[in-house]
């Protein structure tokens, strides 16, 4: 029973997945679903995005909810979580990540009901997958064995690629799909590998067993040889990359997140890139985390720190010569998986806080994102969706809340205070510091600057600039749905950016158990 | 150890060589003649008819898919069966579960049509 | 299990290691959606095949054939998706070279 509770978070977002599959077979057409179609093929299910969005977000934040208990219960006071480990592990890290990940699936859930019906695009499938590919990664958040950290990778990343692909019948959804699909099976394919070498030196699979058996590298008695751990964790670092979109292994990013619709691009950016963070912090610190392996001189911290300061560079300088919106919120996404590299080199010291930092900063980064992507989505309709900053001029005057929730959510992703974003990257930077990472802060602040100019450039254009005249402009949506996640990304926004100490204490302390 | 694969290396050389000794021999020393009636594909006597990459429907697609998806779920099941006893009840209950998730998917395939032939 | 089976796991291991590079060669330079997907299949196999061969070294658990079992159902799931996204690419470009999806650029 014990057991039942501990999981509950996992369980309920599995199970509501299929229901709500039942659901969506089981449904008749909507009248209205089949009356606003143009009268060809109607499945059942189709047409209801509303209600199965709905479903799906009171299932994600009643999963959110249920790790907020197991917290406040304590999962070191449940027996029987020790039954599941190392497959699954319940311990206050993995539950601080299942409630971001809830949060981040739950807005997507919203959007997603609001987006699909406005585009006519029916196909309500698009909420089972969500749940699936929610569950999928907080499976990947909680698993502390290369076995369930493949599982989890592929059940998240097969959802997402049906995301993408939702849209069947335009060109650009199928390549961003067909592009994301190539690589991120190549990606699994080589952490695939590295999980077969580590397996084949160490003889485990689970990553504490692992740990054990790399520290004893060098010592005369030992039977694991250095080479091939070291190809496994090259490897490993490669296929975690590609799914946090750091520079090199970001190609894909760009394409993914403008073909996509765009609450699974908000998906992309909130949930895939805070679970695969999750997994890559339990690797490098627990599979990994031997000393000299940890060391500047002689380990992954010059690697990460490289990816870090490429990811946050290209993404922000590329992110400035962008003339899509959506286009310009991908590189951004790329330049904050570099910020939140910096605090994963930053573990080298003051392991805990810097881990500690990073939970707070995707925790920020998620409600941020997904309150921009969900902006995005408010203030365009079908036929006139917001793509590029011109789509965008003068979209103050037409509806003023829109602009005001983009604006506070740019400025959060800007890192201005007193917005969330600001403390995220004050954490993060101040842990760089503890670790005496100088020039790896230098760089951070260097390219917060570059950020600053394009995100401020979107509400340029939204608050002084007037449309062309003549040119399409997009047209606000009205949506009860994504202004609901809106408003509550806004107040977390806002709130965490206020009163950070509470969710940084619960950060600290996700950091104290699993790193 | 290697002299246990000496032979089966000597047979597929010796295969390879003979292979390719095969063809290059026909196109050096044979003539090659090329005439209209020589460049129609051979169907058995037969005049060629049609096209010659048939499409075939997208249904054989689907079905083929959906049978190797549930196909290979076996390898779950059969374990799990060769160790029935030991797993006793927790293994049971477990068993259940999968196959629980298996059927939503059965049942979601059949109410969208995907499992209809005739359509 | 003596000095013979450590030779051959080499050997094993090695023959893992170059079907490994062959796909991941296949997938980085074929243009064809289809070789690249069988070369991804051709990747995962050369998995199996290692940790099969692990698995005779540190044969007192089954991790290494269980993670086989669970790889073998996810290629299967894998090809089901990447199936669907080829066949409606298909559909929409005429073509599966992967140099036609350039659509989305900048």
């Amino acid at each position: 029973m014990d057991l039942v509770i501990a999981l509950s978070p996992l369980l309920a977002v599995g199970f509501g997945g299929l229901m709500l599959m039942l659901a969506e077979a089981f449904g008749k057409p909507s009248e209205e679903g089949i009356s606003k179609t143009t009268g060809d093929v109607v499945d059942a299910g189709a047409g209801r995005g509303a209600e199965l969005g709905l479903g799906a977000s009171v299932v994600l934040i009643a999963g959110a909810v249920m790790a907020v208990g197991v917290w406040i219960v304590g999962p070191e006071t449940l027996e029987g979580v020790a039954d599941v480990a190392p497959y699954l592990l319940i311990d206050r890290f993995s539950l601080f990540f299942t409630f971001v990940l809830c949060l981040g699936g739950a807005f997507t859930a919203l959007l997603g009901g609001g987006y699909l019906p406005e585009h006519r695009i029916d196909r309500s499938e698009f909420f089972p997958l969500v749940l699936f590919s929610t569950f999928g990664a907080i499976a990947l958040a909680m698993s502390g064995d290369l076995l369930s950290l493949f599982v989890g990778l592929e059940t998240m990343s097969l959802g997402v690629y049906c995301l993408i692909g939702l849209r069947r019948g335009s060109a650009r959804a199928t390549e961003a799909a067909l592009k994301y699909f190539l690589l991120g099976s190549f990606a699994a394919a080589l952490t695939l590998f590295g999980a077969a070498l580590l397996y084949g030196a160490t003889g485990h699979t689970d990553l504490v067993g692992i740990g054990e058996a790399v520290a004893t590298i060098g010592q005369p008695d030992s039977t694991v040889a250095a080479m091939p751990v070291l190809l496994a964790l090259a490897l490993t670092l490669a296929g975690l990359g590609f799914k946090v979109a750091a520079v090199p292994f970001h190609q894909w990013t760009p394409d993914a997140y403008e073909g996509a619709p765009t609450p699974a691009t908000a998906f992309m950016a909130a949930v895939v890139k805070t679970a695969a963070f999750a997994i890559l912090l339990r690797v490098l610190l627990v599979g990994f985390g031997e000393e000299r392996l940890m060391s500047w001189g002689t380990g992954w911290p010059p690697v990460i720190a490289t990816l870090a300061v490429l990811s946050m560079t290209v993404g922000n300088v590329v992110a400035g010569r962008q003339e899509s919106v959506k286009r310009m919120l991908a590189y951004s996404s790329i330049a904050h998986a570099g910020v939140a590299l910096v605090g994963v080199a930053a573990t080298i010291r003051s392991t805990e806080d810097a881990t500690a930092s990073v939970l707070f900063y995707l925790l920020v980064y998620t409600v941020s994102t997904a309150g921009a992507f969900g902006a995005l989505i408010l203030c365009g309709s079908r036929g006139a969706e917001a793509v590029s900053y011109e789509d965008l001029a003068g979209i103050a005057k037409r509806h003023p809340a829109a602009a005001l929730a983009f604006s506070l959510f740019l400025l959060s992703l800007a890192g201005f205070p007193p917005t969330a974003g600001f403390f995220g990257k004050l954490y993060v930077f101040q842990s760089a510091i503890d670790s005496e990472l100088y020039v790896l802060v230098i760089i951070g602040l260097v390219n917060s600057l570059i950020g600053a100019y394009y995100y401020v450039r979107v509400m340029v254009y939204m608050y002084m600039r007037e449309p062309v005249p003549g040119a399409p402009v997009a047209k606000p949506m009205s949506s009860g749905m994504v202004t609901s996640a809106i408003v509550l990304a806004a107040l977390l926004v806002l709130g965490l950016g206020i009163l950070p100490g509470v969710s940084l204490d619960m950060a600290i302390a996700a950091a104290a158990r699993g790193g | 150890m290697f002299d246990l694969y000496l032979p089966m290396f000597l047979m597929f050389a010796i295969a390879a060589g003979v292979a390719a000794g095969m063809f290059s021999l026909g196109q050096f020393v044979g003539k090659n003649p090329q005439s209209a009636e020589k460049l129609t594909p051979f169907e058995c006597g037969n005049d060629t008819e049609g096209a010659g990459n048939v499409r075939l429907s997208v249904k054989f697609y689907l079905t083929a898919i959906l049978f190797v998806v549930f196909d290979i779920e076996v390898v779950f099941i059969y374990p799990w069966a060769a160790l029935f006893k030991g797993l006793g009840w927790v293994g049971f209950a477990s068993m259940l579960m999968f196959v629980v998730a298996l059927l939503v998917a059965l049942v979601y395939c059949w109410k969208k049509g995907a499992l209809e032939w005739e359509k | 299990m003596g000095a013979l089976l450590g030779n051959v796991l080499e050997h094993y291991v090695m023959l893992a290691g170059v079907l490994f590079t062959i796909g991941a060669v296949g997938f980085l330079v074929r243009r064809n959606v289809l070789v690249q997907l069988m070369s991804i299949e051709l990747m995962l196999n050369a998995v199996n095949l290692a940790f099969v061969a692990y698995n005779r070294v540190h044969g007192d658990d089954m991790n290494g054939h269980m993670f086989v079992f669970f790889i073998i159902a996810v290629a299967a799931a894998e090809v089901a998706v990447g199936l669907a996204i080829v066949l409606s690419f298909y559909r929409l470009t005429g073509s599966v070279h992967s140099d036609d999806a350039d659509a989305l650029k900048g």
